[in-house]
């Protein structure tokens, strides 16, 4: 079996504008610590490339072993402007938890 | 003994009848309804086009109906944004109805003064800039797409109002956990700088505000553990708060659900930025050094959350009328599905050549439409649900492509099929958001008191 993210962590992601946030909540302490190191903004940048047209900022939350990612110009305009079929980019942390992991 | 706020709703449309079971069982102090998500104004402005005596949202009739008799009796304050563009609107149906129902002595509260729509010249004048909050590009106040213009204020009208013994508070745009800090500034009195106390009432109406998100609802951490007959029953959730802004965070006793460490965290972190910044009216509150621990079943407590001063200036959000837009859904299958897919789409070109269609894009359901190119290719698929979703200034524009799409139907891909109620269905609106920020001091909200006799 492919070894996802998903392995890792679980989270939720939610729309303000056209601005999308996705979480990535450690599911264990050690799991925390390696998405922590290899979880970087550029990386899921580029694993959402088609999705997240602008930039990603990543928070760090060490207090609940949770990252933050915040993805500007993401979600074809945001709301019901949005042509997609998820326009709030409730998926989104289904995109991300996707990505392969196994380094 | 704590102070205990009951959460009733967390969106327009969401069921506001699970409040009831807090109130019947006097589990709750005090009970808010959130109904405001950034576009519901700007949907709400359509209605009140319509009808100026609309612009609130449905759900109130609900609440005065079937909720606000048991809070009455009880004594337990009501607290709701839903009123929308119209508050004075959605207190008279509240008036109107408990009227019906015989509530006397029961004092409603309208605030109003979130709506700056018709101000907009006259704030540009006064030196506010309101370029966009993203792209920086200045605002057209003078626009006649403009829906609706309003301003998120902060708890202070509804501390005010629950000082004045109101029993039902009908708000516009306060932003969406203030409603819910709000309850506790006037139970404990906390002092509007004493940023810690405010910023742990925030978080306790972020977690709140989401209704059933923070029961197991939309939750992939406890996806294994929730009954799948119970999501469409999850109780409301309820937070338990001590006068330092410390909580217990729970649920309605005897209701289904699960509150636990995980759908905390899911709604803690939903639809926030920077969490050391979150900011609202009332204060900028720091997420990274709260402390979560589970003290029992379907109870977290939430300790250690610090703020800081509020900003200057308060958040307004435009909502602006850009057209409409249609969706067709059209499904090929083997063989040579993706060629179909091209004969389809080039159909549409042409068909379309000439039409004042501002926008289309294609997708394929099952296939990339969530996840765009994440998708491992399938280069010989079995089927291909193509998605075309096409927008334009007017709607007639859009009947007119549909109608020309259909002249095609016996010279189209091989085997292709059409869903029929994509054809006969209506066209949405298409609205933008426009989000800037305005100096607090031009803002003044007012309270208007209604007493039933």
């Amino acid at each position: 079996m492919t070894k996802r993210l998903y392995d890792l962590a679980y989270g939720r992601s939610g729309d303000k504008g056209n601005i999308a946030n996705i979480s990535v909540i450690a599911r264990s302490p050690e799991a925390y610590q390696e998405i922590k190191a290899k979880l970087t903004a550029e990386r899921v940048k580029t694993h959402l490339d088609d999705l997240v047209l602008g930039d990603v900022v990543r928070y760090d939350l060490d207090n609940i072993e949770a990252l933050n990612f915040v993805c500007h110009d993401a979600l074809d305009g945001g709301g019901t402007r949005s042509l997609r079929i998820d326009p709030l980019g409730k998926s989104l942390a289904g995109a991300l938890l996707y990505m392969v992991w196994d380094d | 003994m704590t102070y205990r706020i009951g959460s009733g709703q967390g969106y327009y449309g969401d069921d506001v009848t699970r409040a009831l079971p807090m109130i019947l069982g006097e589990h709750v102090d005090v009970v808010c309804f959130e109904a405001l998500a950034e576009l519901t104004l700007a949907i709400l402005q359509k209605d009140k086009l319509k009808d100026p005596s609309r612009g609130y949202t449905f759900d109130i009739a609900i609440i005065a109906s079937k909720i606000l008799p048991e809070a009455y009796k009880r004594k337990i304050p009501l607290i709701t944004n839903g009123g929308g563009l119209n508050p004075l609107g959605a207190a008279q149906v509240i008036y109107e109805t408990a009227q019906k129902l015989g509530l006397k002595g029961l004092k409603i509260a309208a605030v109003t003064g979130d709506d700056v729509r018709d101000r907009l010249e006259a704030l540009i004048n006064a030196g506010e800039k309101m370029g966009h909050l993203e792209t920086g590009e200045p605002l057209d106040p003078t626009s006649h797409m403009l829906a609706n213009a309003n301003v998120y204020m902060g708890a202070k009208p509804i501390v005010d109002a629950l000082n004045a013994g109101a029993d039902i508070i009908i708000t516009g745009r306060i932003a969406d956990p203030c409603l819910y800090l709000a309850p506790l500034i006037a139970h404990y009195d906390w002092a509007w700088d004493d940023w810690d106390k405010l910023a742990s009432g925030i978080v306790a109406g972020h977690l709140l505000e989401c209704t059933a998100q923070v029961v197991g609802g939309n939750s992939l951490g406890v996806i294994d553990t929730i009954d799948a007959a119970h999501l469409s029953q999850l109780g409301y959730p309820i937070a338990q708060v001590e006068s330092d802004g410390s909580f217990v965070l729970t649920k309605t006793p005897d209701t289904h659900g699960i509150v636990n460490l995980r759908t905390v965290k899911e709604q803690l972190l939903y639809e926030v930025h920077d969490p050391a910044n979150y900011i609202t009216p009332d204060v900028i509150t720091n997420f990274t050094t709260l402390a979560l621990q589970e003290i029992a079943e379907n109870q977290v407590r939430v300790s250690g959350v610090t703020g800081k001063p509020r900003p200057d200036k308060l958040k307004l959000t435009l909502g602006q009328m850009e057209g409409y837009m249609r969706e067709l859904i059209f499904t090929v299958g083997y063989p040579e599905a993706w060629k179909k897919v091209d004969q389809l789409k080039a159909m549409i070109e042409s068909t379309w050549d000439g039409l004042p269609i501002e926008r289309v894009d294609y997708s394929y359901l099952g296939h990339n439409s969530l996840y765009g190119n994440i998708a491992p290719p399938n280069d010989d698929p079995l089927e291909i649900i193509v998605r075309v979703m096409f927008t334009a200034k007017d709607e007639k524009t859009l009947k007119t492509a549909v109608r020309k799409m259909m002249t095609h139907g016996l010279s189209g891909a091989a085997g292709m099929s059409i869903s029929g109620t994509t054809i006969s269905a209506k066209p949405r609106i298409v609205l933008g958001l426009f989000p800037t920020l305005l100096s607090r001091e031009h803002i003044q909200a007012r309270i208007q008191y209604k007493v039933v006799e």
